[in-house]
């Protein structure tokens, strides 16, 4: 408690005053959808995003708005000073047609009278000629980034039917020094906060489904244990210690268990814990080594990592335990799966030619691809909506959180050089 | 840091027994176990010293020190395996012996890796590291409640170095006194 950094940062996700008033719009059911994200032979919608008029934060707005949608991949820009329109002109679509563009965003920001910035963006359908979202938003006027975000998020569900990851966070282990702390960060790597520094290690850290909680195991006094952090509360508690080597995995979808490993019973095995009640669960009985495991979205499956056939691979199984299937066969040393919330795809690590790299593989064992080629790339995690993968990676020298998309493209750096970053985990 | 600790309680005890001017060596021959310990009557365990042979007594634990040093060293693991090679038994058995002749001593056996592979998997490994290493100590007598374990996975290095030599000696057993 005392030694959580609490920042503002909850207070920033919360406290973000948004109130999104849906201004007399077409049905959101009959809306069409302008990108099939999900078809094989996508092709990249051409948009433009208007400088937002009326403050001085408007291009900022506007230029966060483009590189969150240039991120996914989907979209394609054109240089802004083509642009015929500007902001507090009114849409004509003859002056978009000429330059290629599909779709527009617009937005006017004004101060209000309490202090705070007053909103409205809109998308328009150039080729229907139509007002696709128009929306108002309130905000803190230092809370441009989460603000430009949530604006972004809109968009995004305005065109391709599907929720988007703007407002998503990433959690890693951060070394500075000796000391190894928790940090939190947006996840195009901004607004990053040191959130606790506690503990002589810890591990990679968990998300709770509704974001308000983080499961890590840390090291404290020489005893092992799995931490809850709860930001709700601004608070730290220990969820479980066995006294051995216990190590937190992922929280299932319905946020009810924490899936973990534990040396309880003399060799590393699976469990489960019931959050609220604490009542444990052992789900693994071997005499061999079985760690990092992670929930389908489903609830009905885990995948995890067993020694059992003498070296690290992934294993599928029942969420009760029985009925456990080796899913990797490929390599070696196979390690740290996280199941897609999206629930089509497995990620995790795997050494080939003396490294290690990021893998995707199907529930169902097939199409096994390598994402990565430099350097040691490990620790992977799906963003919510699984089209979007975070690593860390040691290509530059220093070990730091990488992002990419899931076939692998657009990898780029977002923790800063100054720090050892690694363990980094995507809130769903 | 843990070391002078245990080197503390060694001098404590040094001090403790010198204090009453006779130096009672513990006779541990008598349940049979003593390596290299001749067996003696009581009377031979009581030396009597006078005020050279006391700073004699601490340059022994001196001695003791150094025995202990070179008598608790590291056990190696192969790559990627946690069972106790027969080439380090001979050592564990030495260890066995000198914790059963001192049996205030408890141990912490602190199990490591190598830098390869993922934090969790290793950490699991050291744990295991650190079990097999306890398992054997207690299969020789030593009492399990004075064999404490932990596991550090890959996070505390002993060798910096990114060589077949330096995994070699990072994969490891450790031990230091607890308590």
């Amino acid at each position: 408690m005392k030694n959580i950094k609490t920042n503002r940062l909850l207070a920033a996700m919360i406290c973000l005053l948004l109130a999104a008033v849906l201004l007399g719009l077409p049905d959101r059911a009959a809306a069409r959808v302008y990108i099939d994200i999900n078809s094989p032979g996508l092709k990249r919608l051409p948009i433009a995003v208007v400088d937002f008029a009326g403050v001085a934060e408007g291009t900022e707005m506007a230029d966060i708005i483009r590189s969150d949608l240039d991120a996914t991949g989907l979209f394609v820009f054109i240089n802004k000073n083509a642009f015929i329109e500007t902001a507090t002109a009114p849409f004509n679509p003859d002056n978009w047609k000429p330059l290629g563009i599909d779709a527009v965003v617009k937005g006017t920001a004004e101060a209000e009278a309490d202090g705070s910035l007053g909103v409205v963006a809109s998308v328009y359908d150039v080729v229907e000629s139509s007002n696709i979202l128009k929306k108002k938003y309130s905000s803190k006027k230092d809370l441009i980034r989460p603000l430009s975000h949530k604006i972004a998020d809109d968009i995004y569900e305005a065109l391709t039917g599907q929720k988007s990851y703007f407002s998503s966070k990433i959690v890693f282990i951060g070394q500075d020094g000796d000391r190894k702390s928790l940090y939190l960060m947006d996840y195009d790597g901004q607004r990053m906060k040191k959130i606790v520094s506690k503990g002589d290690i810890t591990m990679k850290p968990h998300w709770s489904p509704d974001g308000k909680k983080l499961f890590y195991s840390s090291l404290r006094g020489n005893k092992w244990g799995i931490y809850e952090l709860d930001f709700d509360s601004v608070s730290e508690d220990k969820l479980y210690s066995s006294g051995t080597t216990d190590l937190a995995g992922d929280v299932t979808q319905d946020g009810n268990y924490l899936l973990f490993s534990s040396s309880a019973k003399g060799t590393p095995n699976i469990y489960r814990i019931h959050i609220g009640s604490k009542e444990v669960m052992r789900m693994t009985h071997s005499d061999n080594i079985d760690v990092s495991p992670s929930a389908s979205p489903d609830g009905k499956s885990i995948v995890y990592v067993s020694d059992k056939s003498t070296v690290p691979q992934l294993y599928i199984m029942s969420i009760d335990g029985t009925d456990s299937r080796r899913l990797t066969f490929e390599g070696n040393y196979n390690t740290t799966p996280e199941w897609s919330r999206a629930g089509d795809l497995i990620v995790f690590s795997g050494r080939e030619g003396g490294r290690f790299h990021i893998f995707t593989i199907k529930p169902n064992g097939t199409d096994l691809k390598q994402l990565t080629d430099a350097g040691n790339n490990e620790e992977p995690s799906f963003s919510p909506d699984g089209r979007m993968i975070t690593f860390t990676s040691d290509r530059d020298g220093v070990k730091g959180v990488y992002v990419m998309t899931a076939s692998g493209e657009g990898q780029k750096r977002i923790s800063p050089r100054n720090i050892r970053a690694f363990g980094p985990s995507w809130s769903h | 840091m843990k070391h002078i600790i245990l080197l503390l309680m060694l001098l404590t005890l040094v001090a403790s027994g010198c204090a009453s001017k006779d130096v009672t060596v513990p006779d541990d021959s008598k349940k049979g176990k003593g390596i290299g310990t001749k067996d003696r009557d009581g009377k031979d365990d009581v030396v009597k010293i006078d005020r050279d042979k006391i700073r004699e007594g601490a340059l022994s634990e001196d001695q003791i020190r150094a025995q202990m040093a070179s008598l608790f060293k590291d056990i190696h693991f192969a790559y990627n395996r946690h069972d106790v090679a027969e080439e380090e038994k001979a050592n564990l058995r030495k260890i066995a012996d000198w914790l059963l002749k001192n049996s205030h001593v408890s141990v912490l056996i602190e199990g490591h890796c190598d830098e390869r592979g993922s934090n969790e998997y290793n950490l699991a490994l050291g744990d295991q590291r650190a079990q097999s290493t306890k398992s054997y100590l207690v299969s020789l007598g030593v009492p399990a409640s004075r064999l404490e374990t932990i596991s550090f996975g890959k996070e505390k290095p002993g060798c910096m170095e990114h060589s077949e030599e330096c995994w070699l000696k990072n994969r490891r057993a450790h031990f230091v006194s607890s308590k």
